[in-house]
């Protein structure tokens, strides 16, 4: 067996480029038999619905044939774009994608390290096991607990302890001022998730080799410096890759917490690309138009996931692909 | 070479083993997973048939599948429950009711697509869908051959149920037979005041919205150290009512949703823009001047404002009863009378008849049908006839005599205490079969009278009302000299079109979008509106006025009064 | 993965270095950043605690008084009432052994499966190696639509049977990412060594590879797996008709569904709901809370078997190039 794959048959006369090829794509049939079966997978389920595209440009109706249906051409892209809100959704979109990217990487990393630099296991294990439950509580609930924390009834206990400590003498209507919305959903997000998030590099700090640590406290250096020097370099390739698939996803900014603890107050705030398919698509039935949104979406990521790409290739980091 | 082989089929013996496990579900299923998994009568015949003792042929069991977009209650066998075992004895007919638990529009989208659909489908707003689809049977036929409990329910409304191309295609919830009867208490919209805010005042008869903002007032000025709320709202997700809707009661109309419809010309106006919302919002203004307004109620979700109407600090609210209901169950909880609410019948001025009260109507846009997929549409339609007898339809709201009802020598019927103590349990409305039947199907709708003079809906009649009052409930009712909550509000005048809101609109028409686009303008600027100093109003207001006036309101306009139009015309036969 | 074969050919784990082989020398200014370390973890730690405590004592306290709010960290009329209700129906047992079945099987087949495609695509000398890994990488950003993905269940026959759990998601693309990086940062050459050794492709990965980067295959595996155990809307779409495939997730969507019928009204029907029934014995809010609780506690039980893969102590763990 292991024979097989490691030794090719030699051949005789100066192959062509082709068949070069050929040769060692045989060569490595292991490796084809481990993925491309996967690929055939991948092409049925993702890349086969994508038919479905097609809906954005009709007025859709499910019990008709494809060649049955209206087309409308672009009509939702237009009704997309030309709506008076919709600047202000796709700014509203975007500050709330980069604040969650942002503020999201960095509180992650942050913990990360501050658990990697505790010296007690069980403290250690303790904090990181708590820091994940809240990921487990559904945002209808988390939502509900932010808006009473932040409330000016009794019970909203930031404004409570605000007052208490002298910093504002009149209770403020948090989630009635509007641009107040992005912090709060900001932290609501790091509040929620980075438990969960710190995960992946806690992951990729055990495979740092733990000797570099060794030498580098025999040679005198100092916390910060162990963890500018050797734990974040050792970090970098996981948070590369991370960062290019985020970008990617970029207009996925979810629309739980916006849209539950969104209100008229705030809502040229807080109302995102989502928070609109919602209203005009799904909530109507309007299958074309979520339709269309998905694809604006794609677009979108096409272009930041092969900007941030090459852009990685060209600082010489890990890329994607 | 070996170990890898060996490797291999290890992996492949544990994915083996996992099926195996998973068998128990996986196998079961695979009769499914031909196209119609719809019906399969002959794949389960119910085993408790011997209720019945020998089954006749026309009474051979059968298990139908429905699925019912209208509530959200547990899958069942109708057979487990009470009424429907009594209902299978004389059909031999069980359903397998199924209920949706995400959004209703992505399950019908995928029936339609599919062509999946059960033997019987209400599919609740989406019905239109389910037309254009063309997945319901036409019916008229079998209700002329098996239906006469059918004809004599509906008949009066043929003409409302028919579609452009003349047939009936689904059977709705709501035909009156007999005497309407409104319901005695408020569980529709109404003016909330604290009891105690009555009694200080000696209980006086109050009609406009001062006078009942002046007795909040008189009430907290007294009160000052109490901490009270005087008048909040729910303004949260969908339920915005509470403060949109209230210009529409408080000029003398019920509830139409976004449009006020004239009586005489029967044009459907909105009034979100009108001098009827400015009047209204301009109190609110005032009101929230005076420091009376619970401002969070902008803010505030769901669980927020029955929280605070449950701490009987709030002592005035507008709301629908049905909407408020936990909060005031909580309330009537602590038994503390002076905290619980009275609702009142508040207008804008004196010459104004209120008309709160949701006049008789027939909803022709919902309803369930028999789908194309069905196997035996006649077994069926001989249940829905069997369920249209008189003595089905006392089962399917009242109960079983001795158990869940009783019967006085005058034949009247009522509820003992227990009963109505022991109905108040979900778990026993499931088990007897009341989650599962009282509604979507068909069916006398609500507030009809049976032959004998009983009310249809045991909520309805006046001695289980009674009995279900508190002392402090039939103390308030005294002093205001009525027996029940609704005797105070004025009695519903004929409106055939009743209720445009639930109108449905095409989708992706100017006019359904424009009700998400005015519910945004009117969120945003309603808070302002009420919260801005009192010499800035008038400048927001106009403001609000020019925002508005670019949707397409005349859409909206059009599109309603030519539905109305519609349905009065259909109503006189037309 | 417990019971994945040791690598035989590989040196064992190195022993564990002796660990304080000389004596720390702890500065002024470590001592600080331990302190403040151990602070600011603390305070993450009452933050992250105290939703689930708080619906704790929501699940805890009886529904009806619930409403009232104000329950913060213990519950004020302690009452079963809603666990009661929960487990009322004999369904959600058999529910619960599926959703195990479906977190067990598609955990591993989705951990293995992509961890194998990984492997693949860090081959660099593997000549499709660019072609799979785009394949795979524009699928996250690609949607058909739910009809589309609808009708492909439908036509593979995949509809009310188990397999729609588990095929649809054999590769997560995201993990497989994750892992592929892992494998990419293990030390140089060991891969190549076991080549060297004469082992084939597939055995590299399942003797070399996959121990190395168990830590990665843990933190996939935890991934996987809570979105296995949390899923419900597949079942929704493609299983709602078939009782014997539902998932405790499911099954509690199916309560908080019916607490929210009892007092909200949708459409028409409320009617006759608010006509008949008066008073409920539960909530949406309470059964929420209960929800969160019921289907999140296995969750945090499994954690610190895998936690202990990702978070080591400082100096143990790693590999030795």
């Amino acid at each position: 067996m292991r024979d097989q794959t490691a030794v090719p048959a030699p051949r005789a006369a100066e192959p062509s480029a082709l068949n070069r090829w050929f040769k060692t794509l045989l060569k490595q049939k292991t490796l084809i038999f481990m993925s491309v079966p996967f690929v055939i997978w991948i092409f049925i389920f993702k890349y086969v619905p994508l038919w479905g595209w097609l809906i954005a440009f009709q007025h859709y109706r499910p019990n008709l044939t494809m060649f049955q249906q209206e087309w409308v051409g672009l009509e939702q892209f237009r009704f997309l774009f030309s709506d008076d809100t919709f600047i202000r959704v796709l700014r509203n979109t975007l500050v709330q994608a980069v604040i969650k990217l942002v503020l999201g990487f960095v509180t992650a990393i942050v913990l990360a390290i501050l658990l990697n630099e505790v010296r007690v296991a069980f403290f250690k294990r303790a904090v990181q096991t708590i820091s994940y439950l809240p990921h487990f509580i559904s945002w209808v609930v988390a939502a509900n607990i932010i808006s009473t924390a932040l409330s000016i009834d009794e019970g909203g206990i930031v404004n409570e302890v605000l007052m208490r400590l002298h910093i504002i003498d009149q209770p403020i209507m948090w989630l009635g001022v509007g641009h107040y919305f992005w912090g709060i959903l900001g932290t609501s997000e790091v509040w929620k998730d980075v438990g969960w998030n710190t995960i992946v590099y806690l992951a990729a700090m055990t495979m740092i080799d733990p000797s570099q640590y060794e030498a580098a406290e025999i040679d005198g250096a100092s916390r910060l410096q162990r963890i500018l020097h050797i734990t974040l370099p050792g970090l970098k390739p996981v948070i590369v890759i991370l960062l290019i698939m985020n970008l990617g996803s970029i207009l996925e900014t979810g629309f739980e917490p916006q849209y539950l603890m969104g209100n008229g107050m705030n809502a040229d705030y807080s109302e995102n690309l989502e928070i609109f398919v919602l209203k005009y698509g799904i909530s109507m039935g309007n299958f074309s138009l979520a339709t269309a949104a998905g694809i604006f979406k794609t677009v979108v990521s096409f272009i930041l996931l092969f900007t941030a790409n090459s852009m990685a290739k060209r600082f010489g980091e890990q890329r994607l692909f | 070479m070996t170990s890898m082989v060996k490797q291999k089929m290890g992996l492949l013996a544990l994915a083996v083993a996992m099926a195996a496990v998973a068998g128990c579900s996986g196998n079961s299923s695979n009769n499914a997973g031909n196209p119609a998994p719809a019906s399969s009568p002959e794949a389960s015949a119910p085993a408790n048939t011997d209720a019945g003792g020998e089954p006749k042929e026309e009474l051979k069991p059968v298990t139908f599948t429905y699925f019912n977009a209208n509530s959200q209650v547990p899958n069942i066998d109708s057979n487990k429950t009470e009424i429907g075992k009594k209902l299978e004895e004389q059909t031999g007919v069980n359903f397998n009711l199924q209920y949706p638990v995400g959004d209703v529009n992505t399950k019908i989208g995928t029936m339609i697509a599919s062509g999946n659909y059960p033997d019987v489908l209400a599919p609740d707003t989406a019905i239109d869908k389910v037309l254009d689809a063309k997945a319901f049977i036409p019916l008229n036929d079998l209700i002329e051959k098996f239906g006469p409990n059918i004809k004599r329910v509906y008949g009066p409304y043929y003409n409302l149920m028919k579609a452009d191309d003349g047939n009936i295609y689904f059977l709705p919830f709501s035909p009156v037979v007999g005497e309407y009867i409104p319901s005695p208490t408020i569980d529709q919209g109404a003016f909330f005041i604290q009891r105690r805010v009555l009694k200080e005042a000696g209980y006086p008869k109050i009609k406009t919205i001062d006078e009942y903002f002046d007795l909040i007032k008189k009430y907290n000025d007294a009160h000052k150290t109490d901490k009270l709320t005087g008048f909040s709202s729910l303004i949260y997700d969908w339920r915005t009512m509470g403060i949109f809707n209230p210009p529409m009661h408080l000029a003398g109309y019920p509830n139409d949703g976004d449009v006020i419809v004239d009586m005489s010309t029967h044009d459907a106006k909105v009034y979100a823009n009108s001098d009827y919302t400015k009047t209204w919002l301009k109190k609110l203004n005032e009101v929230n001047s005076e420091g009376l307004y619970d401002q969070a109620s902008f803010v505030s979700n769901y669980d927020q404002y029955l929280a605070k109407i449950s701490s009987g600090k709030v002592l005035g609210f507008f709301d629908y009863g049905w909407q408020a209901n936990q909060a005031l169950q909580n309330i009537k909880k602590t038994g503390n009378d002076d905290l619980d609410y009275m609702p009142l019948p508040i207008v804008f001025d004196n010459n104004t008849t209120d008309q709160y009260l949701d006049p008789p109507s027939f909803i022709n846009n919902r309803g369930v049908g028999i789908t194309t997929a069905a196997k035996d549409p006649e077994r069926i339609i001989k249940f829905f006839d069997t369920m249209l007898k008189e003595e089905n339809q006392v089962l399917i709201q009242w109960g079983i005599k001795g158990e869940t009802y009783e019967v006085d020598d005058k034949g009247r019927f009522y509820r003992t205490p227990e009963q109505i103590e022991m109905l108040k349990d979900n778990a026993k409305q499931e088990s007897i079969g009341f989650s599962y039947f009282n509604y979507s199907w068909p069916m006398y709708g609500q507030g009809s009278t049976l032959a004998d003079g009983n009310s249809f809906n045991a909520g309805r009649q006046p001695e289980v009302a009674q009995a279900s009052f508190t002392d402090g409930d039939k103390l308030i009712l005294d002093k205001y000299g009525v027996k029940t909550f609704s005797e105070l509000f004025a009695k519903p005048e004929d409106r055939p079109w009743y209720p445009a809101w639930s109108i449905s609109l095409e989708q992706g028409s100017p006019a359904q979008i424009f009700t998400q686009k005015s519910k945004d303008v009117k969120l945003k600027y309603f808070s302002k509106l009420v919260l801005a100093k009192p010499d800035q109003f008038d400048g927001i207001w106009d403001q609000y006025l020019k925002d508005f006036n670019k949707l397409d309101v005349k859409a909206y306009e059009d599109t309603l009064t030519k539905e109305v139009a519609a349905k009065i015309a259909k109503t006189q036969g037309k | 993965m417990a019971n994945t074969v040791r690598p035989a050919a590989e040196p064992a784990p190195q022993p564990q270095q002796p660990k304080k082989m000389h004596k720390r020398f702890q500065s002024p200014g470590d001592r600080i950043f331990d302190t403040l370390n151990v602070l600011v973890l603390s305070l993450l730690v009452v933050f992250t605690l105290y939703p689930f405590i708080n619906t704790l004592a929501v699940s805890l306290n009886d529904a009806n008084d619930s409403i009232k709010g104000g329950i913060y960290l213990l519950p004020r009329d302690l009452s079963f009432d809603n666990y009661k209700y929960v487990f009322k129906e004999a369904t959600i047992f058999h529910a619960t052994l599926i959703s195990i079945l479906r977190t067990v099987i598609g955990t591993v087949v989705t951990v293995f499966c992509s961890a194998m495609v990984a492997y693949t695509i860090s081959r660099p000398e593997f000549v499709l190696r660019k072609f799979v890994t785009i394949m795979f990488i524009l699928t996250m950003y690609l949607n058909g639509g739910l009809i589309p993905n609808y009708l492909l269940m439908r036509d593979l026959d995949l509809i009310g049977t188990f397999w729609v759990y588990i095929v649809p998601g054999i590769i997560g693309v995201f993990n497989m990412i994750v892992i592929r990086s892992f494998i990419e940062g293990l030390p140089d050459g060991i891969i190549e060594s076991a080549r060297i050794d004469g082992a084939g492709e597939f055995r590299t990965f399942i003797q070399i590879v996959v121990p190395l980067a168990l830590p990665a295959l843990a933190t996939v595996a935890l991934f996987t797996g809570v979105y296995q155990w949390n899923s419900w809307f597949d079942v929704f779409l493609y299983n709602s008709e078939k009782v014997n495939l539902s998932t405790l997730q499911y099954e509690l969507m199916k309560m908080l569904a019916n607490s929210n019928s009892n007092s909200s009204m949708t459409s028409a029907s409320a009617f006759a709901n608010s006509a008949n029934s008066s008073s409920n014995f539960v909530t949406p809010s309470s059964i929420r809370a209960t929800m969160t609780i019921v289907a999140s506690l296995p969750m945090i039980i499994v954690y610190p078997f895998l936690q202990k893969y990702f978070v080591k102590g400082m100096t143990v763990g790693g590999v030795k190039g």
